[in-house]
């Protein structure tokens, strides 16, 4: 490991420089109309965004609607088999073809003068079409493709920005840290068919960041009510855990926070889970299909690996910037509505090749802790909105993200690592806001 | 079935009911859980009312452990998202009794309700299902699902009994 240490907030760009200052962030960032409409045009519409997981559209006709920004789109399989990203804007005067979250369709018709096109966004049909010339160029009329779009092992991305550069370069250090999601199904098969939490909150979408220093004072009450009931599910591993006290994170120094570059970041606790992996695999085969599941995962990727795999337990608690998190056993897409309203969607995955009782124990302990009714999430999104009321008050309109820059250091890859409960994390992430929001 | 019940099971069917309503709108989380059964489940469905608990996840989809969780959590000062609490007034109404075998009782019903904490006013309805078990001591609640109109759609936090 080197030991050269980050860099503070410098160079951060003309425009961005006003509001950063080594260190300190100005809140008008996370309060001001005008600088969300930069952000729409400068990040939302100039970096790639997650959409959509080709699982959610197996068969063609499959579709989802999304949304780019404030821009919307369908993620469609055509017949052809091919999956298409269309903006959900009739050709002819603008309006919505699809008006459905989700669903299966072999054509989309716009419900206003009847213009038809097929699930891979060919116009095939003009109500009353004599009123244009027999040379009129149909298949100039087809739905507007998303300028770009590629994916990662399932995961879709696009942007509506021609010359962003490519999604690989974007994703960088990034992207096999997804492998840990996908890479807890022994098939490699990532399944985004168990539902979505749908919730929204009062603040800046900016807030839903990565942060390793609140659990212990936000989510007290959750993490207590999971410790009592490990010791209840079983007794066994609980007993052996307390002859041999396990670490906490914020003591442990194999759980790190990490600045991935261009943004993404990751509370990197695969180096902490994997020396524990013993323990994780007992709790494991404790679960209801746990042994068959231990079994194909030491089939399908050795024991080796598979061991380090069950104890990340799928789980790389990833964020890419700007709008998506992959964190337990969701994905969640952040939706940035205005400077003061955020929606934040969570899908529930499922993995391919386990059993139906070990994947509902998964759905069943991430609705134990998120959605709106969850034990942990609830308390985000009121911690979340009492910063946007907080941040009212500008007399002195600065905050503070140096927490342990001190002892940040740059790992082998490039990657910037501290603490989990550094603000590494928020520094990597306002660095690639302020490249964004200074480019010209 | 509806219809062939008696006049007085149909009361204290009601009458169960609006005291389940007044203890959720007191937040008397203590009295409340009392009401339920030993073997129990508590089901808000997420996306669609019939979405199969198995396959996908829920809005809330807890056992008695994971009610007594809640409550605990509740009562303390440190659910950030229930302090202040909630505000409640609800309506329970439209109570249909559809199946009465002696031992449970199926009871459909709808509420809307109006939450208010700090400076916001949410309106909140939807259909109720219980399935009551008959006791000594009169009912309690085997299984309640609560069907929200706006499931599928996003929403603020569910913090507080509904």
């Amino acid at each position: 490991m080197l030991q050269r240490r980050g860099e503070p907030l410098t160079d951060v760009g003309d425009w961005a420089s006003q509001f950063i200052r080594g260190d300190s962030v100005n809140s008008e960032i996370y309060t001001s109309p005008a600088i969300f409409e930069r952000e729409m045009q400068k990040i939302f519409y100039g970096t790639w965004q997650y959409v959509a997981h080709e699982s959610e559209i197996p068969k063609a006709g499959d579709f989802v609607t999304r949304r780019i920004g404030r821009q919307p789109i369908v993620v469609v399989r055509g017949d052809d088999g091919a999956y298409r990203l269309l903006m959900n804007r009739c050709r002819h005067r603008g309006a919505l073809i699809c008006e459905l979250d989700h669903g299966n369709q072999s054509h989309f018709r716009c419900f206003y003068h009847g213009w038809t096109f097929e699930n891979t966004g060919k116009l095939v049909h003009i109500p009353k079409d004599d009123a244009y010339p027999a040379d009129f160029d149909r298949d100039a009329f087809g739905l507007t493709p998303v300028p770009r779009v590629d994916s990662y092992r399932g995961f879709i991305f696009a942007s509506v920005n021609p010359d962003v550069a490519s999604l690989r370069e974007h994703l960088g250090l990034a992207a096999s840290k997804l492998d840990y999601m996908i890479d807890a199904s022994p098939t490699g098969e990532l399944i985004l068919d168990g539902g979505t939490h749908k919730t929204s909150f009062r603040g800046n979408w900016k807030f839903v960041g990565m942060d390793g220093y609140h659990p212990p004072v936000v989510h007290q009450t959750a993490f207590e009510i999971f410790r009592r009931n490990a010791a209840l599910e079983n007794p066994e591993v609980d007993a052996k855990a307390a002859q041999a006290p396990r670490k906490t994170m914020n003591d442990s120094p194999l759980a790190v926070s990490r600045d991935l570059g261009h943004g993404h970041a990751m509370l990197d606790v695969v180096p902490h889970r994997i020396s524990e992996q013993e323990h994780h695999l007992e709790a494991t085969r404790y679960m209801p299909g746990g042994q068959e599941y231990v079994a194909a995962m030491f089939a399908a990727y050795g024991p080796q690996r598979g061991a380090e795999l069950i104890a990340v337990g799928g789980d790389p608690h990833l964020g890419l910037f700007p709008n998506v998190q992959m964190i337990n056993q969701h994905v969640r897409i952040v939706v940035p509505v205005a400077a003061d309203r955020t929606d934040v969607y969570l899908y529930a995955a499922r993995l391919g090749g386990v059993s139906d009782e070990f994947n509902e124990i998964r759905l069943r302990k991430h609705e134990e802790f998120y959605g709106p009714a969850g034990f942990g999430q609830p308390d985000d999104t009121e911690i979340f909105e009492r910063n946007a009321e907080g941040l009212q008050a500008i007399v002195n309109p600065w905050i503070d993200i140096s927490r342990g820059r001190n002892r940040e250091y740059v790992d082998d890859d490039g990657s910037i690592v501290g603490k989990i409960s550094d603000e590494v994390t928020q520094r990597g992430q306002t660095r690639e806001w302020a490249r964004l929001m200074s480019t010209p | 079935m509806t219809g062939t019940h008696t006049v007085d099971v149909w009361r204290a069917v009601e009458q169960f009911l609006f005291r389940e309503a007044r203890l959720m709108d007191a937040n008397d989380y203590k009295d409340w859980l009392d009401l339920w059964a030993p073997e129990c489940t508590y089901w808000l469905p997420c996306n669609d009312d019939n979405a199969d608990p198995h396959e996908k996840i829920a809005l809330i989809y807890d056992n008695h452990r994971q009610l007594e969780d809640r409550v605990w959590r509740l009562s303390g000062l440190h659910a950030h998202a229930q302090r202040p609490k909630s505000r409640l007034s609800r309506v329970v109404s439209n109570i249909e009794i559809e199946l009465d075998d002696g031992t449970e009782v199926m009871v459909h019903s709808a509420f809307v309700l109006c939450e208010v904490r700090k400076d916001q006013t949410h309106w909140w309805a939807g259909r109720n299902l219980h399935i009551l078990l008959r006791g000594d001591d009169g009912f309690s609640i085997k299984l309640k699902k609560v069907m929200l109109a706006n499931n599928d759609t996003i929403m603020p936090n569910l913090t507080f009994i509904i």
